[in-house]
């Protein structure tokens, strides 16, 4: 569905991506690990059509994403969550999810999707007049996945949805992940919580310094001496 | 690559005083009046044009209230000379007035950057041609003796010999520590501070030295005309039209302002005849293709168009 | 003391459409973080737009709304299609200078133009009802400059549901606050643009449509006028158009108590001076986020 090939990414003289090949398939999710300032959010601005990449291919079901115009990308099905959430803080947490549903396939589904969201996200519903920035950052989270959602995608990518959040919070951010995918829509999931996130994933990609340096199962990366020295921590190597 | 950039602006230095010497014995040659005040014209706007380049060309403050400089200078400059002092003390009472001033809102001016610099510089140039409309509505004029004495060969060595130091100033400027200083500010304030460019000392020296020309420059109107009303030289025309002459010269360059200042004026004389302030419309579309297009003016044209001819040769060989 | 009273109400009928021009500009601002500072101009040509459906076809000239405000539509979107959508391809510093330099040059052109096609006396529009006054105990209120405050009021109001409740209008709203963000939703940024500049644009029109009846317009008052929106846009901050609308009310007043106080001269002075305080204070706070 997603296929990406040899793709550079720049920044100035600053080389933040080289040589990125992955792929996402219908249904799946796919988690991307790596330290900070590995390019993962390059990676998805890439994808969503924020930052134009230097060399390398995104297609997606077969089309070239560099000959679709950003605000479509939507269109076709590829909604984002990006990190820090850019909600359009004031405005009411209908507003934002209507302004999620704005390209016109999605906003022929609008009802039905806000429905979804509802049922996903049930606070959401009792705040549907609020201004946004007046919630929690749970709340505003909820908001940030139910606005991607609004849009009908086939794949979802999310950037870092957990951060700052509280464990229990992540715990119910994560699950609605599970529920969206079970709902058929696959799932690109850029996270810090290494072990929620294997957890969830079916595959998992690991990006240091630009470069895909690591590729596997969930459960498999899980156990990989690497991935449990780099990223979860001495404890889980003694374990 | 620097070397021979600071061997292009001797060459260009040498060529403009050149030019200047060249035009000095013009009072001794032609009787008409006409031309020596086109000629002064053309010199009171390279004067205007240079001293706007150095703040808003090195130091990159794109200041929209030069005209209170000049305005500054000429009110000083008019009135002591009328009251009797010399009138090179009088121009450098000016000068030093607008610099003076310059200095005194600097500080507050320079807390804001970019496009906020240029809107409060620009209200703080009506503030005060309002206030000066106010306060002195009246036009002046010379007193009647001095009429009499008038000379405008004196005006046009006034005007040729401020010309001439507004260029040696930028060229001096150009390749000094200063200049660099305020090149780099320019570039990327965060950036040049950073590395240890103390950005407000080098702004406010470029301001120092772009409104005490201006000053001067507006001593040099006071002398030369015999009556305005003493808000005119505030008008924000003056900044206007320095900004053009500059922006389609070349800002940022030593040649630019000269080159831009001539043609702004040549332009003007001839089209005035035929069309009130068509030059504006001719130079307001040809201002708004150099900042879309041309970002370094005619300056930057005119190297791009050397660059293809005299690589093309090396192409086919 | 009745004096001072009449001189207030007068502040309030032109500070109306202060608001009104004011809004154009901060709407600009507020989305495409470019400074148009030809808007005064604008505001211009719709005045001269009003005159000539008056001078030579005889239309009222709140009638002549109804082809100004289109006029202006179209006229912004033609300036955004050729100037200034090339102006917001760069980086928000960049952009912001070059909209400046670019809006200067258009200044420039627009003045001279307007020169050529009405001379450079000032001209206004004078209507049969055009002396007609409402007193209201000692208070003398001049019935065209009333309407036209009303004018203003209500093309204020419609500027602020449009934005509330079209789709597009919070797609303007949502690119103001993130374009990016806006991208990621689905909306089309450069139509966003091209809709807010279209916007401003009808409301220069507007507003230089209701000096050109109450008061008077020339082809120079574009600098003067751009000034009042920019002081006001600055009172204001960004954002709520009924806000900016109040903040011209502000002005008008401050204007009309400076000219009692000081004298008739001063009334320029005290926003200038408002102004620039007020931006220095807040060299960042006012237009950013």
């Amino acid at each position: 569905m997603l296929e990406i090939r040899g793709l550079d990414a720049a920044y100035g003289d600053a080389r933040v991506l080289s040589g990125v090949t992955l792929s996402v398939g219908p249904g799946e999710i796919v988690a991307l690990l790596g330290p900070n300032g590995a390019g993962k959010s390059t990676l998805l601005g890439c994808i969503a059509g924020l930052v134009r990449p230097r060399a390398g291919t995104i297609r997606w079901d077969g089309e070239d994403l560099a000959t679709v115009g950003p605000h479509l990308i939507v269109e076709r099905g590829l909604a984002t969550v990006p990190e820090g959430r850019r909600l359009f803080g004031t405005m009411t947490v209908e507003d934002n999810l209507e302004l999620g549903a704005f390209s016109p396939r999605a906003r022929a589904a609008r009802g039905s999707s806000l429905e979804r969201v509802f049922a996903l996200f049930p606070d959401l519903q009792a705040r549907r007049r609020q201004i946004v920035r007046a919630l929690s950052g749970g709340q505003q989270q909820m908001v940030a996945v139910g606005r991607a959602l609004m849009a009908s995608p086939r794949l979802l990518m999310l950037d870092e949805p957990s951060l700052g959040l509280a464990p229990r919070l992540v715990r119910a951010i994560l699950d609605a992940l599970v529920e969206i995918n079970r709902a058929g829509v696959a799932i690109f999931l850029v996270e810090q919580n290494v072990r929620a996130a294997l957890t969830l994933a079916h595959r998992a990609y690991i990006l240091e310094g630009g470069r895909i340096v690591g590729e596997g199962g969930g459960a498999a990366l899980l156990r990989d001496p690497h991935v449990r020295r780099a990223y979860l921590g001495p404890l889980a190597v003694r374990e | 690559m620097s070397l021979r950039i600071a061997a292009s602006e001797r060459a260009w230095t040498l060529a403009i005083l050149a030019g200047f010497a060249a035009l000095a014995p013009l009072p001794l040659l032609v009787r008409r009046d006409d031309v020596l005040n086109f000629v002064l014209l053309v010199l009171l706007s390279i004067t205007m044009a240079q001293s706007w380049n150095i703040i808003a060309g090195y130091a990159g403050q794109v200041n929209l209230g030069h005209a209170a400089f000049f305005g500054l200078g000429a009110l000083t400059a008019r009135t002591l000379w009328i009251g009797g002092a010399p009138v090179v003390l009088a121009m450098a009472a000016g000068a030093l007035v607008a610099t003076a001033f310059a200095l005194l809102i600097g500080a507050a001016a320079f807390r804001l950057r970019g496009a906020y610099f240029a809107i409060g510089t620009l209200a703080l140039g009506e503030i005060l041609r309002t206030t000066v409309g106010n306060v002195l509505p009246e036009i002046s004029t010379l007193p009647a003796a001095t009429i009499g004495a008038y000379r405008l060969s004196q005006r046009y060595y006034l005007a040729l010999a401020l010309a001439a130091l507004s260029v040696i100033a930028v060229a001096a400027l150009a390749g000094s520590r200063l200049g660099l200083g305020m090149q780099a500010i320019r570039e990327d304030e965060g950036a040049a501070e950073a590395s240890g460019v103390a950005a407000l000392s080098l702004k406010l020296r470029a301001l120092a030295l772009s409104t005490g020309l201006a000053g001067a420059a507006g001593g040099l109107f006071a002398y030369y005309h015999i009556s305005y009303y003493p808000s005119h030289p505030f008008a924000p025309h003056w900044t206007f039209e320095a900004l053009l002459m500059t922006f389609i010269g070349g800002v940022g360059t030593l040649q630019g302002p000269v080159l831009g200042a001539v043609l702004y004026v040549f332009l003007k004389e001839y089209l005035t005849v035929r069309w009130v302030d068509f030059h504006l419309l001719i130079f307001g579309v040809l201002f708004i293709a150099i900042v879309l297009i041309f970002p370094g003016g005619l300056v930057q044209a005119a190297e791009g168009a050397r660059r293809r001819l005299t690589r093309r040769p090396g192409r086919t060989t | 003391m009745s004096v001072l009273a009449q001189q207030i109400v007068l502040g309030l009928l032109i500070g109306g459409l202060y608001g009104l021009a004011a809004a154009g500009l901060s709407l600009v601002f507020g989305v495409l973080k470019v400074l148009d500072v030809a808007h005064g101009e604008l505001i211009m040509l719709g005045g001269y737009g009003a005159f000539w459906l008056f001078a030579l076809l005889g239309w009222d000239p709140f009638a002549s709304l109804l082809v100004v405000i289109p006029g202006s539509l179209l006229l912004g979107a033609v300036l955004y299609a050729v100037l200034f959508g090339f102006v917001v391809r760069a980086g928000e510093e960049a952009r912001i200078k070059n909209s400046l330099l670019v809006g200067f040059g258009l200044a420039l052109a627009l003045h001279a133009l307007a020169v050529r096609l009405w001379t450079a006396d000032d001209r206004s529009i004078t209507t049969s009802y055009g002396g007609a006054v409402l007193t209201v105990g000692d208070l003398s209120i001049p019935v065209i400059r009333l309407l036209s405050l009303l004018v203003a009021l209500a093309l204020i109001v419609s500027l602020h549901l449009l934005l509330a409740r079209w789709r597009w209008g919070k797609a303007i709203r949502a690119t103001a606050e993130d374009w990016q963000a806006a991208l990621l939703t689905g909306i089309d940024v450069r139509r966003a643009y091209l809709l807010a500049f279209a916007i401003g644009t009808a409301l220069a029109g507007a507003a230089g449509t209701l000096v050109s009846v109450g008061y008077s317009i020339s082809p120079s008052m574009g600098l003067e006028w751009t000034l009042k929106a920019l002081i006001v846009v600055v009172l204001a901050g960004l954002g709520s158009m009924l806000g900016t609308f109040v903040a011209g009310l502000f002005l008008g007043v401050a204007e009309a108590l400076s000219a009692a106080a000081f004298g008739g001269p001063y009334r320029e002075v005290v926003g200038l001076v408002i102004f620039v305080v007020v931006l220095v204070l807040r060299p960042r706070g006012l237009f950013g986020r």
